[in-house]
C-alpha cells in the first residue's frame, strides 16, 4: 500500500570559520576611465556564484551594470587571501570586502565629483545609471567614465584596498559559553512523501523551503542554492552512504555511491525570507550550507507520518523503513 | 588501427589503440575538452557526446566502436553569436553552477529536443535522468530545457 | 534606490559552462609534462617496514617520489598531523605512500603497480565508541599522548534538575549518521610546472588557493611569493576541496623534475584523496513542559573523525552549538566529542556538523509534540528563537532571526493534509 506523510524540518546555522578566529576577506579594487571598474579576491567561485555577487555589488555602489565589472579571483599572484569558500561567509564576509573597497574608492570618486560641480559634500554626489551627478540637480551630471577621466589626467586614481572580519568570541572551553557564530541563518522545509508499504521505498512528492537569507542580492543564485542543497539533503537522508568494512570503502563509485538523479528530485518550491542583518552587505547574511538541513529532518518526519515508523538511523533506506514496520505490525494487530 | 571519424563536421583520420575510448580521442587527440570525465563507467553523464543522433558516454565507447561515426560535442553547438536554445535556456534560467555537468547536459537535451520537440514534464526528467549534477538540484534545469522546447517548438 | 542588488543578474561564467569553453584542471596540459600516480596503502593501520621502488623503475618513469624527498612532510588544516606522503606508518586505506612520475599515464600506472611496500599491520581502531575507551592504542600519539579523543566541548547551561523537574515529558532516543562523499562531478586533478622566473605554479581546483599556496610552499621549504596557486574553474565542492590532495606531491614532483607534471584522479581515487563526511553517534533527552515548552535538554555527540584531525574540532563545535536545535531551551547538557580511528579522514562537507543533529533534535520534536499532544508546529512556534532568546552558548541573537517567519512561509502547505499538522 503506498501511503502518503507530511513533515516539517526547522533548522539553523552559524555561518562563518566562528568560535573568535580571525575570519576576514580583503577585497583590491579600481575603477577605470571608461565607467568600469575591476576588483580583486581570493575568494573562489566554487560553482555557487560569488563572483556574480560581487559584480553586482560594485555595479550597485557605482551604478553602472554588473557585467561592467570584472572579478578577478583565485590566483594568488594578484588576487589578496579571502578565507576559504566554505562556512557559508563568502557572500557576507568577502561581499563585505567588496564592499568597504568599492566604497572607499567611491569616496574619493565622490569628493572629487563635489569639488567639480560645486556641490559642498561628497554625499551630496550620487551614482546612478552610468552617470555621476548632484543628487537633486540634474545640470550637474556627467558620464561616470568621463569624470573619471578627467580626475585621472589630473593625477587622480581611485583604487582601494579593504578588509572585513567577522565578529565572534571563542567558546569557554569549561562550559561552552560566548558566542561563537554570527550571523545565523534560519530555514525550514516541509515535505510530502509518499511511502510503499509493501516495498519499503520512499518517493518525495514536494519540497517547500522557506529560508531566512537576510537579503537576496542574487534571487536566482538563492534559487540555484536551495534547489542544490534539496537534493543533497535528500541523497543524505534517503540514498547516500559510503560504506565502510574495516576502513575501506566498498562503494567507490557513482554506479555503486547513489547519489540523487533528475528522478529523485520532487518539485521544489522556495521562498526566500528577508531579516535583515544590519552587519551584511545590503543586510544579506548566507545561503550555501543551510539549504541543505531541515529536509533532511522534513522527510523523516514525513515517513513517520505516512507509516507511523520513526527513522533514526540515516539514511533511511527501504530496508530499514521494511524492517521498522515489521516491528510495529504486533502492537497495531 | 586506423579510424575515421567524422566531429563536428570536420572529418579525421586517426591511428589508435585498442583501448582508447572515444572520450580520450575527443579530449587528447583533438584536444576537445569541453567532453568531461566524471566516472568513466556511464554513470554520470559527463562524457555525453550525440553519435548518430543519439546521446552516447563517449567513456564507453572504444574507439574502434566509433569507426565511421559521425559525433557532436559540445564544441559542435552553439556559439556565442548563436547560442542554441537550450544554452539560452541554461543561462538565462540560472541553471548553471559549477558548469562539469552542464556540456553533457546541453547535448542530452539536444538530443532529446531533437527526436521529441515537444517532451512532457515526465519525459523531460527521464530524458536528463542519465546526466547527473551535484549542484542545482536540477529544478532549473529541467525548467531551463521546458523553456528551450517551448522556443525549439516557435 | 537599488538597482542590481535583489535581481538575478546573469553570470559571467554561464556562458563559457554552456558552451564547453571553461577549464577544469584535467582540460590543461603543456608541453613535455610527465604523468602522475599516487600509490595508496591498503592497510587500515600498520607499519611501513619497507618500500622497495626497485621493479618500477621502467622505461619512461622519471621519478619515484617518497616521504624522504619533501622538505617539510606535513600539511593539515588545523594541525599539520597529515604527512604529504606516508612516514613510517599508515593511518587509514588511501594514505598516500609514494608517487611515480613518467612519460605517460600507462608508464605511470604499470610501475605504480610494480612498487613493494612491505606493511606490518597493527591493531586498527573502526568504531569511535571503542576509540574513546582508555584502553585504545593512542593513534597520534605525537598530538595526544594518551587518548583518541581529539576534542571535547561541554556545554552547561542553567540546572539540569530543575530542567527535568519542569518536564512534563520526556523523550529519549539514540541517532546515527552515515559517512557520505561530496561527489562532486569534477575528480581531483592538478597541472604543477615551474615558469620562467623560476616559481612554482600550481593550477587546481581549491575552495581556498591561499591556504594551498601556504601549504604548498612550506612543504617545499619555498616562500609564499614563490609559489603561485591559480585557480581554474571549479568542478562543485562541498567542502571536499578544503583540505590538500595532490596539490603537494604534484608541485613537489615538478619541482625536482623541473617539468610539468600532471595529475588526474579517476572517480575511485577521487573517493580516496579526499575527506568525508563525519558520521556521528547522538543520544538526546529531551524534556518538555505540559505547555510544550522545552525545558531540558542532555546530549552526547560522538563524531568519528577518521585518521587524522582536518577540521573535526571545529565540526563538533559546530555539532554541539547547534545540538538544541533553533530553540530556546533553559536547561541544557551538551557534549560533543571528536574521536581518531583507522576510518577515512573526515573533514568539511556542507553543513559542517550542524548538518547531523537535525535529524535528532527535529525528530525529539515530533516525538515530544505526540506526546504531549499538541501538533509539530505548534511545539515549534512555543520554541523557536527569535531576536532577543539566549542560544545554549549564553549568546544573545540581537537580530535578523528569520526561524519563524520560515516556519510560519511553509504552514499553508502543511494544512488541509487529514488535519494532522
Amino acid at each position: 500500500m503506498k501511503k502518503r506523510g507530511v513533515g516539517i524540518g526547522c533548522t539553523w546555522y552559524g555561518t562563518g570559520y566562528g568560535n573568535g578566529f580571525p575570519d576576514v576577506s580583503s577585497a583590491f579594487l579600481e575603477i577605470h576611465d571608461d565607467g568600469s571598474a575591476t576588483v580583486l579576491t581570493g575568494a573562489i567561485d566554487v560553482g555557487q556564484g560569488s563572483s556574480t555577487v560581487y559584480a553586482q555589488i560594485v555595479a550597485e555602489e557605482l551604478g553602472l551594470k554588473p557585467e561592467d565589472i570584472t572579478v578577478v579571483t583565485g590566483d594568488t599572484d594578484v588576487a589578496p587571501d579571502s578565507g576559504t569558500t566554505a562556512a557559508t561567509r563568502q557572500t557576507y564576509n568577502t561581499g563585505n570586502a567588496v564592499l568597504r573597497a568599492v566604497r572607499q574608492a567611491k569616496g574619493k570618486l565622490q569628493a572629487y565629483a563635489a569639488r567639480t560641480f560645486s556641490c559642498t559634500t561628497p554625499e551630496g554626489i550620487e551614482l546612478k545609471d552610468g552617470y555621476i551627478g548632484v543628487k537633486g540637480d540634474p545640470s550637474r551630471r556627467m558620464p561616470l567614465g568621463e569624470m573619471v577621466s578627467t580626475a585621472r589626467l589630473q593625477g587622480e586614481r581611485f583604487i582601494s584596498a579593504e578588509s572585513f572580519t567577522a565578529q565572534t568570541t571563542p567558546v569557554n572551553m569549561e562550559n561552552g559559553q560566548g558566542a561563537p557564530y554570527w550571523p545565523y541563518a534560519f530555514g525550514c522545509q516541509a515535505a510530502e512523501v509518499e511511502v510503499d508499504t509493501e516495498t519499503g521505498i520512499v518517493r518525495v512528492l514536494k519540497i517547500v523551503a522557506a529560508h531566512d537569507v537576510g537579503k537576496a542580492i542574487n534571487p536566482t543564485q538563492v534559487e540555484g542554492q536551495i534547489a542544490g542543497g534539496v537534493a543533497q539533503g535528500l541523497g543524505y537522508a534517503l540514498l547516500e552512504q559510503v560504506e565502510l568494512k574495516e576502513g575501506k570503502i566498498q562503494n567507490p563509485a557513482l554506479s555503486s555511491y547513489l547519489i540523487p538523479t533528475a528522478l529523485d528530485v520532487p518539485e521544489i518550491e522556495s521562498i526566500i525570507i528577508e531579516e535583515t542583518e544590519s552587519s551584511g552587505p545590503y543586510g544579506a547574511k548566507g545561503l550555501g550550507e543551510p539549504a541543505m538541513l531541515p529536509v533532511v529532518a522534513a522527510v523523516i518526519n514525513a515517513i513517520d507520518d505516512a507509516v507511523g515508523v520513526r527513522i533514526t538511523s540515516l539514511p533511511a533506506t527501504p530496508e530499514k523503513i521494511l524492517a521498522a514496520l515489521a516491528e510495529k505490525e504486533p502492537e497495531r494487530r | 588501427m586506423e579510424i575515421k571519424l567524422e566531429v563536428n563536421r570536420k572529418h579525421y583520420i586517426l591511428d589508435v589503440t585498442e583501448d582508447e575510448r572515444l572520450l580520450d580521442v575527443l579530449r587528447n587527440r583533438l584536444g576537445l575538452t569541453g567532453t568531461k570525465e566524471g566516472c568513466g563507467e556511464g554513470e554520470c553523464g559527463a562524457c555525453t557526446v550525440i553519435m548518430d543522433g543519439k546521446t552516447v558516454n563517449s567513456c564507453l565507447v572504444l574507439a574502434g566502436q566509433a569507426d565511421g561515426r559521425r559525433i557532436t560535442t559540445i564544441e559542435g553547438v552553439g556559439s556565442r553569436r548563436s547560442p542554441h536554445p537550450v544554452q539560452k535556456a541554461l543561462v538565462e534560467v540560472g541553471a548553471v553552477q559549477c558548469g562539469f555537468c552542464t556540456p553533457g547536459m546541453v547535448l542530452s537535451a539536444k538530443a532529446l529536443l531533437d527526436q521529441n520537440p515537444k517532451p512532457t514534464d515526465d519525459e523531460i526528467a527521464v530524458g536528463m535522468s542519465g546526466n547527473l549534477c551535484r549542484c542545482t538540484g536540477y529544478d532549473k534545469i529541467l525548467r531551463a530545457v521546458r523553456k528551450a522546447s517551448e522556443e525549439v517548438a516557435e | 534606490m537599488t538597482q542590481v542588488i535583489g535581481n538575478g543578474s546573469i553570470r559571467e561564467d554561464a556562458w563559457g559552462k554552456v558552451f564547453g569553453e571553461s577549464k577544469y584542471p584535467a582540460d590543461f596540459n603543456r608541453p613535455d609534462q610527465i604523468y602522475g600516480v599516487v600509490i595508496r596503502s591498503t592497510q587500515a593501520h600498520a607499519r611501513i617496514r619497507s618500500i622497495n621502488v626497485d621493479k618500477a623503475r621502467l622505461p619512461g618513469v622519471i621519478t619515484i617520489l617518497t616521504a624522504e624527498d619533501m622538505v617539510y612532510n606535513r600539511h593539515g588544516v588545523l594541525f599539520r598531523d597529515q604527512p604529504v606522503l606516508a612516514e613510517e606508518r599508515v593511518r587509514m586505506i588511501g594514505d598516500p605512500v609514494a608517487a611515480i612520475g613518467a612519460e605517460s599515464l600507462a608508464a605511470a600506472k604499470q610501475a605504480a603497480a610494480l612498487v613493494e611496500i612491505d606493511y606490518e599491520p597493527l591493531p586498527a581502531i573502526f568504531d569511535p565508541e571503542e576509540g574513546m575507551k582508555p584502553s585504545a592504542l593512542p593513534l597520534h600519539p605525537e598530538l595526544f599522548p594518551d587518548t583518541n579523543i581529539l576534542y571535547h566541548l561541554p556545554i552547561r547551561r542553567g540546572n539540569m534538575d530543575e530542567g527535568w523537574t519542569q518536564a512534563e515529558v520526556v523523550v529519549e532516543r539514540e541517532y546515527s549518521t552515515q559517512m557520505v562523499d561530496h561527489a562532486f562531478l569534477q575528480p581531483e586533478a592538478v597541472l604543477a610546472y615551474i615558469d620562467e622566473r623560476g616559481h612554482v605554479v600550481v593550477q587546481v581546483a581549491t575552495q581556498y588557493a591561499h591556504y594551498d599556496r601556504g601549504e604548498i610552499a612550506h612543504a617545499l621549504g619555498l616562500k609564499n611569493s614563490k609559489v603561485q596557486v591559480k585557480t581554474t574553474t571549479v568542478g562543485g565542492a562541498f567542502g571536499g576541496r578544503e583540505d590538500i590532495s595532490l596539490q603537494i606531491i604534484a608541485a613537489m614532483m615538478a619541482w625536482k623534475t623541473m617539468r610539468p607534471v600532471k595529475f588526474e584522479n579517476t572517480r575511485n581515487e577521487s573517493f580516496y584523496s579526499h575527506s568525508k563526511r563525519h558520521p556521528m553517534k547522538m543520544y538526546y533527552k529531551t524534556g518538555a513542559a505540559k505547555d510544550g515548552r522545552l525545558v531540558a535538554l542532555e546530549a552526547k555527540i560522538i563524531g568519528d573523525a577518521g585518521a587524522y584531525t582536518s577540521w573535526s574540532p571545529n565540526i563538533l563545535r559546530k555539532a554541539a552549538v547547534h545540538a538544541t536545535g533553533p530553540y530556546e531551551i533553559p536547561h541544557v547538557k551538551i557534549d560533543s566529542y571528536a574521536v581518531y580511528t583507522n576510518n577515512p579522514y573526515t573533514g568539511a562537507m556542507r553543513g559542517f556538523g550542524a548538518a547531523q543533529p537535525v535529524v535528532a533534535y527535529e525528530s525529539q520534536m515530533d516525538l515530544l509534540a505526540k506526546e504531549l499532544g499538541i501538533s509539530q508546529v505548534e511545539i515549534r512556534m512555543r520554541n523557536l528563537l527569535k531576536v532577543g532568546s539566549t542560544t545554549a552558548t549564553g549568546q544573545v541573537l540581537t537580530e535578523s532571526v528569520g526561524a519563524e517567519a520560515c516556519l510560519k512561509a511553509v504552514l499553508p502547505y502543511l494544512t488541509g493534509k487529514e488535519g494532522r499538522v
